[in-house]
Parts: structure tokens; C-alpha cells; sequence
């Protein structure tokens, strides 16, 4: 024990003396480094270089499109062989989906809100061969392609709605009449079921 | 014997403390094709939630204590689509700007990846997380990683963390003391107390709309009578 005190204090002195000094929880005002209300610092505190700022300028926009000589959905595209769906082609403002699409016997009463997906490579949407998206507004399709395994959410109604991958299409032209029915509005999770128990500690 | 106490006390406040990671969360931008014409029109510029998250790593990077670090992880699969779209190569673009400020990006694919990346037992390979901030699409329901950039207007199951999803982020991955901040619109009105009651630790969020448009941080939008709340 005599020996076991001097040799303690013999290791521990030199690391208390030549430790590193603690590290200062925060050099800025306590209203900045533990926001109760975070107030996000305006960018024109961070200065950049010009070359920085002439970088991070948003760009003239771009945008691509699979376009045609004339402005026109073609007749036919992509994979059209295998099952097939009618779809009707309908615009819900701030709302996520394509239109309608039904199979040929089901009448539109039947028929399913879906989000549309273009395959890359095969088939886009039938919309983007057009100047605007709602230029084919109404109009009919048969649609080749499978339901996704998953579902889209629909931000603005809360709901899932099913995804129909598209691999071909022909253009069946315009619809007799809109379909005026809603699309679904379920919301998209029930009552919160963790109001009563616990944090996920594990 | 008194001294030895003092001396032993010491010499524990002098061990290193214990490092962790900050977490940042850069979701994806919305295709133009889906968004150009619309009256609300989001993502004009691509890099929304690069330059926010990256202007938030500078501001974090001064408070920073020896040995924690910043961790960016990045929804890659927008960044690809929205590149394919403007024909410019954003993902070097992103790692361009990411080593200006020290980061290299870590890229998710999905959900399932970012809880695996969110997953920690406090070991030297998997630290704690001691703050999360996320920067993207969101409402008060969900973070929407591919928001119209797979389908118009919405975003795919696996690429949103929906409030159930939330069982899957452990509370002990992360600090007893972990800040969290979710910096998308409309969080703090369902997403945050979620969090707080599946997760266990508080998470800021908005009310009301984020606006991203003027670079650098988002702010509350104007217009409504938006707030930060827990």
C-alpha cells in the first residue's frame, strides 16, 4: 500500500498537469447554441468568395422533356403488349396522382386513383411529350405496365395512393365526359397508438 | 485519503469525453417537369437542402466539441433524377461543395438505409447522436425524401418516413441530452411530438411552410402566422 500511494500519485499529477484544457461548451450566446426557437442565421451572414456565390445562383431552368417534333402525345409508345388498363387522365389541384385507370369490363365507378411512374428508358408520361402537363387533360390511354409494390403518399390529403408503373401506353384520345368523383381522402395513419406508453428505448 | 479523492476526480474530468455524431439530413429536390408550371412550384433551384445543410454544418462546426463530427448523409436517388433532368452533374457537385466545408456526403438510397445509418450503440465506430437536424420535404405527417420527383406531387412509400415509421429510430442511438431539429414544412404540428414520444428526445419543427428560396437557411414563411415549437 506505502508503494501503491506514490506510484498513484507518480501516473496522476502528470495528467492532471498536461491534460488538455476542457472544452468550452459554446463560444456563442446561449440564445444560439440551445435555441428554444431556432433562429436560422440569414446566408448573407456566411461571406463566400464570388466564385462561391456566381455557384450556388439557381440556374436558368432546364427542363428536359421527352418532346416530339410537334407538340402531340404519340399513338403508341414504349411496351404495349400484355395486360392492358383504360386510363382517363384527371387534374385535382394540390393533389398527388395521375387520374383513373380501370380494367375493360369495370365500369369508372370502379376504377382506381393511381400516382403514375414512368419506367427509364421504355416509357415516360404520356404528358411530358406535351408542352403542359394538363394539355391531355381528359384524355384516354391504354396502359401497359404493372401496380407497384408500394404506394405514394398525397401530402396535401394525407392519404397512400397505389403507384401504376408504366411501360407502354396508346393514345385512345379524348374522353367523352370528366370523371367528377373525388379520389380518396382516408387519412393516411389512425390515432397516434404510442400516446400511452413510453419512448422507444431498446 | 482526501487527496487521493481529489487527485482520482481530477484526473476522470480530464479523460477525453466521449465523442458523437451530429447528424444532417439532406433530402431531394422535386423534378421541374412536375413542378414548372404549377402555381405553388417548388425546387426551382436544385440545391435547397445542400447549401442549408451545409451553411448549418459551418455554423455547428464553431461549437463543436474534440472529437465529435459532423455527419451529412444525402438522399441520393433526386439528385441523380433532377441531374438527368438539368444535365449537369450534381453529384459531383454536392462533394465539391461538401469538402469546402470539410464533409464528405454519405448517400441513402431509402428509409431502410437511413435507419440503419441512424442506428448506434455508442461504440468508437457507432457513436451517439448527439444532434439531428433535417433539411427537405416534409408535412406534418412525414419526411418526404423524393417529394415529386418519382410521381407528381407526392413521394414513394419507401422514400418518406412516415410517423409509423418512427418505432424504428431508437432512442438510445442517440444522447440523452440530443437536440433535433426538423427544418421542412409543417413538422412541429405532428411530426415533433411523435418523435419525442416514439423517439424520446425533443425535435423542433415548424408551423406553418419552410421557405428555402432565399439560400442558406430556411425561414418560417411569410404570410402565415408560422412558428418553431416542440
Amino acid at each position: 500500500m506505502g508503494l501503491l500511494i506514490p506510484l498513484f500519485l507518480w501516473v496522476a499529477i502528470p495528467a492532471v498537469l498536461f491534460a488538455p484544457p476542457l472544452p468550452l461548451r459554446s463560444l456563442s450566446s446561449p440564445t444560439e447554441s440551445n435555441p428554444v426557437t431556432p433562429t436560422p442565421a440569414p446566408a448573407q451572414e456566411v461571406r463566400e468568395s464570388e466564385e462561391e456565390e456566381e455557384i450556388r445562383k439557381p440556374v436558368e431552368e432546364k427542363v428536359v422533356r421527352a418532346t416530339l417534333p410537334a407538340a402531340h402525345t404519340p399513338a403508341k409508345h414504349g411496351e404495349t403488349d400484355g395486360e392492358s388498363w383504360v386510363a382517363q387522365r384527371t387534374m385535382v389541384e394540390d393533389y398527388c396522382g395521375w387520374g383513373w385507370i380501370k380494367k375493360d369490363k369495370e365500369s369508372w365507378r370502379q376504377a382506381r386513383w393511381v400516382a403514375l411512374e414512368g419506367t427509364a428508358g421504355i416509357c415516360p408520361l404520356p404528358h411530358t411529350f406535351l408542352p403542359r402537363p394538363e394539355d391531355d387533360k381528359n384524355y384516354q390511354y391504354r396502359f401497359y405496365g404493372t401496380f407497384a409494390p408500394y404506394r405514394a403518399y398525397e401530402p396535401q390529403a394525407d392519404v397512400w395512393v397505389d403507384v401504376f408503373i408504366l411501360k407502354g401506353f396508346m393514345s385512345l384520345g379524348p374522353a367523352k365526359e370528366e370523371i367528377r368523383r373525388p379520389p380518396p381522402a382516408q387519412a393516411s395513419s389512425g390515432v397516434n397508438r404510442f400516446a400511452e406508453r413510453g419512448a422507444n428505448f431498446r | 485519503m482526501r487527496f487521493l479523492v481529489i487527485v482520482a476526480g481530477l484526473i476522470f474530468v480530464s479523460l477525453p469525453l466521449q465523442a458523437h455524431d451530429v447528424v444532417l439530413i439532406s433530402g431531394g429536390p422535386a423534378l421541374r417537369s412536375f413542378e414548372k408550371y404549377k402555381k405553388a412550384s417548388h425546387d426551382k433551384y436544385w440545391g435547397n437542402f445542400i447549401d442549408s445543410a451545409l451553411t448549418r454544418a459551418e455554423e455547428l462546426k464553431k461549437d463543436l466539441k474534440p472529437g465529435d463530427e459532423i455527419v451529412w448523409l444525402v438522399f441520393r436517388p433526386s439528385y441523380t433524377s433532377r441531374a438527368a433532368e438539368d444535365q449537369q452533374d450534381f453529384l459531383k457537385i454536392i462533394e465539391e461543395r461538401g469538402g469546402k466545408v470539410g464533409l464528405t456526403p454519405t448517400y441513402f438510397d431509402n428509409k431502410s438505409q437511413l435507419f440503419a445509418l441512424l442506428r448506434r450503440d455508442g461504440s468508437k465506430e457507432k457513436p451517439r447522436i448527439s444532434r439531428l437536424e433535417y433539411f427537405g420535404h416534409s408535412n406534418k405527417k412525414c419526411w418526404m425524401f423524393d417529394y415529386s420527383n418519382r410521381v407528381d406531387g407526392g413521394a414513394l412509400e419507401p422514400l418518406v418516413v412516415h410517423v409509423d415509421d418512427l418505432e424504428k429510430i431508437t432512442g438510445s442511438s442517440f444522447t440523452s441530452n440530443a437536440e433535433c431539429v426538423s427544418y421542412g414544412c409543417h413538422s412541429g404540428e405532428e411530426f415533433s411530438q411523435r418523435w419525442r414520444m416514439i423517439v424520446g428526445r425533443p425535435m423542433v419543427g415548424a408551423v406553418g411552410k419552410t421557405d428555402y428560396s432565399e439560400g442558406g437557411m430556411p425561414k418560417l414563411s411569410n404570410g402565415k402566422e408560422g412558428s418553431w415549437v416542440y
